[in-house]
């Protein structure tokens, strides 16, 4: 088949470039590190999480040294934690996320980060970031999900480790009580 | 016999016109108020007017993508396709009453859609539709929604079974001859548009129908969406090809020149049915449920998917210089000048394909698995598609438009200065709008939100403000608007016009490089649909199997099953996708 | 202008266009009387300009390939740019 010496230096340029592009993504997994929102979560019964041990009362829990799992559950047109409570985490940690929606498909965006997820209803999100400073970030879902999906927002406070800790002991007590 | 021959396509084919005349007139209709929500929606997102309930909003978002992208440019593609079946094959179309039946199902279908989207604007009424062009399940429309669906996918298989049909039957009388080109690229897509509609329709009839009806009491919200992509990536291809075969086969004699490379085009063609369909699960990167190696494999197969892209680019663009330079032009870039810009058919197509490479940039950012997290769901995506559904395919069809609907009324256009005005417009109007949306969508600003204003906190721009990317979104969104009125407008007009002798110049020149170059592999339809279905079968068997088995089943509700998918599995199908992706780039 | 059996459909003769197309609108000043629109809103009569034939053996888009070249660069750069600068310079990204 005849091609054009032209067409023939452009294919193997555009080659080189997809080539190229999916060697960038390699490298941000491979290399950055970056991970991506998949299946380790697991799934849950969305028709009973209230009774389930984690998502039934949702929020943060310490897991290790500067180690949390946070807990979220999206539903029309909240977050829990989120919206009436900001989600808190201390600065300098871990902390590994895990959303699930109760009702329909939801978002989970960390406003102008990489933290972006889909909140699926029987599905976990689970994934990990780290918060270095203290800051305010705010919280929206990003997926239509009824008619009052544009109310739905938050807010993720990352404090410093003292305030932290003493906020989360009360939490602590509050819960034994 | 020359003057014979030369006879409009209206004098030629009367009834196949009449056909081709109706698509056309519901495509614009649902234009028409496509665009007016779209107005609406600018303008209310932006804050800049309100004059809807916020709750509203979402009913217009709904009509606006189910009557922009499915309704106005399948009709379009279907009054396009049947003419080229004709014009190409030279042959009326077997049965008139059987177009008419695909016509009349496909209006009733959509019909039925558009009731139920539109219902949601009246109180009390009981039927909604409020789920958006993607109807992500478990939110829920109306049962009609979803039977309107239906009917209207159906409507679009007899159409291809209409066009398969003329070309067996000219087969018949042309033994051993190539397929002619338009033929072949209309075949070529209707084979993927079967592929990638079985997604939808196991959708929707098996669980969306039943659960809207009560019949089952849940499905499985990953198991629908993930059907729903399977079906709505090469959707875009179904947008995108008959613009294709625009540039591809009028665009250049619009030019003054001719096709570059027939065999080319059909290689580009092929690469469109081979991997539009093994892909969809890009658009389900932040999905949980879906393991990273599956949307790994995705990836690879998108980012190939870019190669018949950039290979259009070069031949579209080659033979716009062909007839640039048999018009007179000269130099490395002088010859641009020597375009026949005064043709709004020509410089619309042309606008069409600047947009397009902005778009295609756009899209590689999508196509990036981790990338996503920077710009998914947020207005980037708006801004993409509108520079390519939205400009390459919408911008090309009314571009066309001018060159065809003469066509098929025997008129006149009625105005060569609004048309060009109104293709000017368009292009003004999207670089406004979308660059706007790209930037916003950076800034985290969410697509499909009446009011992207929140109590906590503010979003901010590194360049600009918000109310400079606000005002561009509205102003831009308006032009848009009234390019639409204008466009109808003038194809209301040149439809009341006289009776014309030479309506257009409908003649189209032999391609430069001829198909008879070609190696005649390419013209072997059942072996190409063969490693197609291979390719969705790898693509999909794995992933479908897993969020049956972990998301409790078919219709969802039972009991989880932890996740636990092969490694060793995983990395097999990778290497054996990124092998036919190799393969199928050397063939190229 | 070769006809070849790919051409499609009976799409006009060609041999009687290829003498048409020699850069003179002939056929639509002659047949345009004054009860209709200007010849000006005929689409599609770019051929009318045609001021030489190029053939196949005679044609080198070198001024596609100088486009397709700078668009080329454009997109790896505004690639470099989005991977690198707006996306792995963001404060939170997912790393497990």
């Amino acid at each position: 088949m005849e091609i054009h010496a032209y067409e023939k230096l452009w294919l193997a340029l555009a080659l080189v470039l997809i080539v190229g592009f999916i060697g960038t993504i390699t490298y941000g997994a491979a290399g950055a590190g970056i991970d991506m929102i998949d299946d380790k979560g697991g799934t849950v019964d969305p028709t009973t999480l209230d009774d389930h041990p984690k998502f039934g009362d949702p929020g943060i829990e310490k897991t290790g040294e500067n180690q949390y799992d946070v807990y979220v559950v999206t539903r029309q047109f909240v977050f829990e934690p989120g919206t009436t409570q900001p989600i808190r985490v201390p600065e300098g940690s871990t902390v590994t996320f895990h959303v699930t929606a109760a009702d329909v498909i939801h978002g989970f965006e960390v406003v102008g980060t990489n933290a972006n997820t889909m909140a699926i209803p029987g599905q976990v999100a689970e994934f990990t970031v780290e918060f270095d400073e203290p800051g305010e970030y705010g919280l929206l879902c990003n997926e239509y999900c009824g008619s009052g999906h544009h109310v739905m927002e938050g807010k993720l406070v990352v404090m410093e480790q003292s305030e932290f800790d003493s906020w989360y002991e009360q939490q602590q007590q509050e819960e034994e009580n | 016999m020359a003057t014979a021959s030369q006879r409009t396509f209206v004098d030629r084919f009367p009834d196949e016109a009449a056909v081709v005349k109706a698509n056309f007139l519901v495509a614009f209709v649902a234009l028409g108020i496509g665009a007016f929500f779209g107005l609406v929606q600018t303008l209310h997102r932006t804050n800049i007017v309100r004059v809807i309930d916020s709750a509203d909003y979402y009913t217009m978002l709904t009509g606006h993508g189910v009557l922009l992208a499915i309704v106005f440019t399948i009709f379009f593609l279907c009054g396009f396709f049947h003419w080229a079946i004709a014009r190409s094959l030279d042959r009326p179309a077997e049965s008139k009453l059987f177009s008419w039946a695909w016509f009349g199902l496909m209006t009733t279908g959509s019909a039925l859609a558009a009731i139920a989207i539109l219902g949601g604007l009246v109180p009390n009424l009981g039927i909604s539709a409020d789920v958006l062009f993607t109807f992500y399940a478990p939110l829920q429309a109306h049962p009609i929604f979803y039977i309107g669906l239906a009917m209207f996918i159906v409507a679009t298989w007899l159409a291809g079974a209409d066009w398969f049909l003329s070309y067996r039957v000219w087969r018949k009388d042309h033994e051993g001859e190539r397929i002619p080109l338009q033929t072949f690229m209309v075949l070529t897509t209707m084979i993927m548009w079967y592929i990638a509609t079985i997604g939808v329709a196991v959708s929707v009839v098996f669980f969306l129908i039943p659960w809207s009806l009560g019949l089952i009491p849940s499905v499985n919200p990953l198991l629908t969406r993930t059907l729903f992509w399977y079906f709505a990536h090469p959707i875009v291809y179904f947008w995108l090809m008959p613009a294709y075969m625009m540039w591809y086969t009028i665009l250049p004699k619009l030019s003054g020149g001719r096709l570059f490379s027939d065999p080319l085009a059909r290689v580009v063609f092929l690469l469109f049915l081979l991997l539009s369909t093994p892909v969809g699960i890009h658009h389900q990167y932040l999905d949980p449920g879906i393991a990273e190696g599956f949307k790994f494999i995705a990836m690879t197969n998108t980012m190939f998917l870019l190669l018949p892209s950039l290979l259009t680019a070069f031949t579209a663009v080659a033979s716009m210089e062909h007839g640039a330079r048999q018009r007179g032009g000269e130099g490395y870039f002088r010859w641009l000048g020597a375009l026949p810009w005064r043709d709004p058919a020509f410089t619309g197509m042309a606008f069409a394909g600047i947009l397009f490479a902005a778009g295609g940039f756009s899209g590689m950012i999508n196509a990036g698995m981790n990338i996503n997290y920077l710009i998914h769901n947020t207005l980037w995506v708006p801004g993409h598609f509108h520079l390519t559904v939205g400009t390459a395919v919408a911008l090309t069809m009314m571009a066309g438009s001018y060159w065809l609907v003469p066509q098929l009324t025997g008129t006149k256009l009625y105005s060569r200065p609004i048309g060009l005005l109104q293709v000017t417009m368009w292009f003004i109007g999207m670089v406004f709008m979308s660059n706007a949306m790209h930037r916003a969508g950076l800034a985290g600003i969410p697509r499909r939100t009446a009011e992207p204003q929140y109590q906590n906190f503010d979003f901010v721009t590194p360049i600009g403000s918000i109310f400079e990317l606000r005002v561009q979104i509205a102003l831009g969104g308006t032009l848009l608007f009234l390019s639409v009125v204008l466009f109808l407008f003038n194809m209301l007009l040149t439809s009341l016009g006289e009776e014309s002798d030479r309506p257009v110049d409908e003649y189209l020149p032999a391609p430069l490089s001829g198909a008879e170059g070609s190696p005649r592999i390419l013209d072997n339809l059942t072996m190409w649909t063969g490693i197609a279905v291979l390719l969705v079968i790898l693509a999909y068997t794995l992933p479908v199997a897993a969020i049956i088995q972990n998301g409790g089943g078919l219709f969802g509700g039972g009991l989880p099953v932890p996740a636990t998918i092969s490694a060793g599995l995983d990395l097999a199908t990778t290497a054996l996708t990124g092998a036919v992706n190799t393969l199928v780039g050397v063939i190229a | 202008m070769a006809v070849d059996s790919t051409a499609e459909g009976s799409a006009a003769s060609p041999a009687l266009r290829a003498d048409g197309s020699g850069g003179v609108p002939a056929d639509a000043a002659t047949q345009n009387s004054s009860s209709e629109p200007p010849v000006d809103s005929i689409v599609g009569t770019a051929d009318d300009g045609i001021v030489r034939q190029i053939d196949h053996d005679d044609f080198d888009p070198v001024g596609t390939l100088v486009l397709v070249l700078i668009y080329m660069v454009i997109l790896l750069s505004m690639w470099v740019f989005m991977y690198f600068i707006e996306f792995l310079g963001r404060g939170l990204t997912v790393v497990g």
